[in-house]
């Protein structure tokens, strides 16, 4: 194998170890959706301030998995 | 122009779906170099009198700059001097509302005494966000720009000097009206490339040729030895030398056939390779020398300006991988753009927060007032530091964020456009969700942060000292 397509390789196996983070993102979105939309369902006067907090801390779990695909990104278009 | 759009005017749609049947037909899409810091300028665009050169992304963020301005000025215009009301309907009525709506929002969240400041920053940055994210769904945005050659400096360590050496790319392709395009079905194949390609198919077919000589002896022999050994009985035919002469040159003349045919079956496969690729309309056989650019030994390579020649319709432009260098690329796919704003925002934050609670503001960061009154005084210090580590931590969690998420939807609008490049709408719909939110989400952390430091810390104090 060519040095070329070894590096080929290593990257593409590295970008997609790297976005294994985002399973982490992707399950607290799904909990703190999951568990503010019961809140809403139970009290539904409420529902502006849990949805703020929802979007924040969707934000928070999101973030996370945003440093995954940033990290696979950099791999993939900035290592040369 | 509000009749012409109040109509029902849904051929548009279909109109625009024929159009892209079209161009999906005529000119290919094509999946862009993709890089993740703002590509320069070609040298002649860079800010007059000085070196600095003009990213496409700075395009962008001015583009984004202006049309804020615009904006303003458009609704400090429309707006009532005397508190009037506005008549219904028309874009101002729909800022109003959007404002209004927002307006409550943050007075939910942050309805302190600095509700005004916190509510300045948080329509500012919702606004830069969410029009330079927008900017990514307008056509020709990350797709029209320069065309030139893809070439790449690399440094040699054996001979000191910087190669230029010529990386991926396309075909360049002439197009009507003299506007060039890059050619999205020929990837780029250097021509030392092919000259390797074309000497390992002969190569191959010499070698099965060869081989298929060899078998092809061998089983004349054989079959000899059989015809010899085998028929003893009728060996009188055998005797006479002219025949076994006749014989051999005839075993001799079906080998040759044989290899020529084994030759031509590898070549064939070569060179119908070769004619599909002419067939789509790239260049083949392109047998020239390798493509030298006058800069090649220049230790200050980084530097330079890249260069726009050769001439595209040259015959040297056959000689290298071309790729589109976008005009105008979304300002929040560079971490420049994304990481400013950062900054601002947490820069922000301290002063709200200085300006809100005074000096005593820092207690915040260097919580030492606790440290020899209360056994526990110790963890009040570490929450102190660990406070600042995450205002740091902020200012990369908002930039990362933000680039992340709409570099990513970048990458995403080209790879769809070019797999169904008819019809993409879905994720044009999703990435503007995306924009969005993501600009909300920008905004909203602001204005949570900002109130947070406008929070006094002193009830702690307060509550220790009862004990």
């Amino acid at each position: 194998m060519d040095a070329q397509a070894t590096i080929v390789l290593g990257k593409a196996i590295g970008a997609g170890l790297a976005m294994i983070g985002a399973a982490g993102g992707g399950i607290g979105i799904g909990i703190s959706v999951g568990g503010a939309v019961m809140a809403m369902g139970r009290n539904p006067d409420h529902t502006a301030t849990i949805q703020t907090n929802m979007i924040l801390g969707v934000a928070f779990a999101e973030a996370v998995a945003i440093y995954a695909l940033v990290v696979s990104l950099i791999i993939l278009f900035v290592l040369s | 122009m509000n009749s012409f759009w109040n109509g029902k005017r849904r051929y548009i749609a279909l109109l625009l779906f024929l159009a892209g049947v079209f161009v999906a037909l005529v000119v290919p899409p094509v999946i862009p170099f993709i890089q993740l810091a703002g590509e320069n300028l070609p040298s002649g665009y860079d800010i007059p009198f000085t070196d600095i050169r003009i990213t496409n992304t700075f395009v962008a963020a001015v583009i984004v700059w202006i049309l804020l301005l615009l904006f303003t000025v458009y609704i400090a215009r429309r707006r009532p001097s005397d508190g009037g009301e506005v008549p219904p309907g028309g874009f101002y009525n729909m800022f109003e509302a959007l404002y209004e709506g927002l307006m409550g929002f943050i007075g939910g969240i942050a309805g302190g005494a600095h509700f005004r400041l916190i509510f300045n920053m948080f329509m500012t940055i919702f606004l830069i966000v969410l029009l330079s994210n927008w900017m990514s769904l307008v056509p020709g945005i990350d797709t029209v720009g320069f065309i030139h050659p893809h070439t790449k400096e690399k440094f040699d360590p054996e001979t000191e000097e910087y190669k230029v050496i010529t990386t991926d790319g396309f075909e360049i392709y002439q197009g009507f009206l003299g506007i060039s395009y890059v050619n999205g079905q020929c990837d780029w194949i250097s021509p030392a490339d092919e000259a390797a390609a074309d000497q390992a198919a002969l190569a191959e077919a010499e070698a099965a040729g060869l081989a298929a000589q060899q078998t092809q002896i061998e089983d004349a022999a054989y079959a000899r030895y059989q015809a010899a050994h085998g028929e003893h009985g009728a060996s009188e035919h055998t005797d006479e030398a002219g025949g076994d002469h006749g014989e051999d040159s005839h075993g001799e003349e079906a080998v040759e056939s044989a290899a020529t045919a084994m030759d031509d079956e590898v070549l064939a496969a070569r060179i119908a390779e070769k004619q599909a690729r002419a067939n789509r309309g790239c260049y083949t056989g392109v047998a020239l020398a390798p493509w030298q650019d006058g800069y090649s030994d220049d230790k200050d390579a980084k530097k330079k300006p890249i260069p726009l020649h050769p001439d595209p319709s040259s015959e040297e432009a056959k000689r290298v991988p071309w790729v589109v260098l976008p005009l105008v690329r979304v300002a929040s796919t560079d971490l420049n753009m994304t990481l400013t704003l950062a900054i601002i925002s947490v820069v922000m934050t301290q002063y709200i927060g200085f300006k809100a609670l005074g000096i005593g503001y820092l207690t915040k960061f260097f919580n030492f007032g606790t440290l020899f009154k209360s056994p526990l005084g110790g963890i009040d210090v570490a929450v102190g530091l660990l406070e600042l580590i995450g205002d740091f931590a902020k200012i990369l969690s908002f930039s990362f964020r933000l680039l992340g998420a709409m570099f990513a939807g970048a990458i995403l609008l080209f790879v769809m456009s070019f797999l169904v490049p008819i019809l993409p709408w879905p994720f044009f719909i999703l990435e503007f969700f995306v924009g969005a939110i993501q600009a909300l989400v920008f905004a909203l952390l602001t204005a949570i942060f900002m109130n947070l430091a406008t929070i006094s810390h002193h009830h702690d104090d307060d509550h220790d000292d009862d004990h």
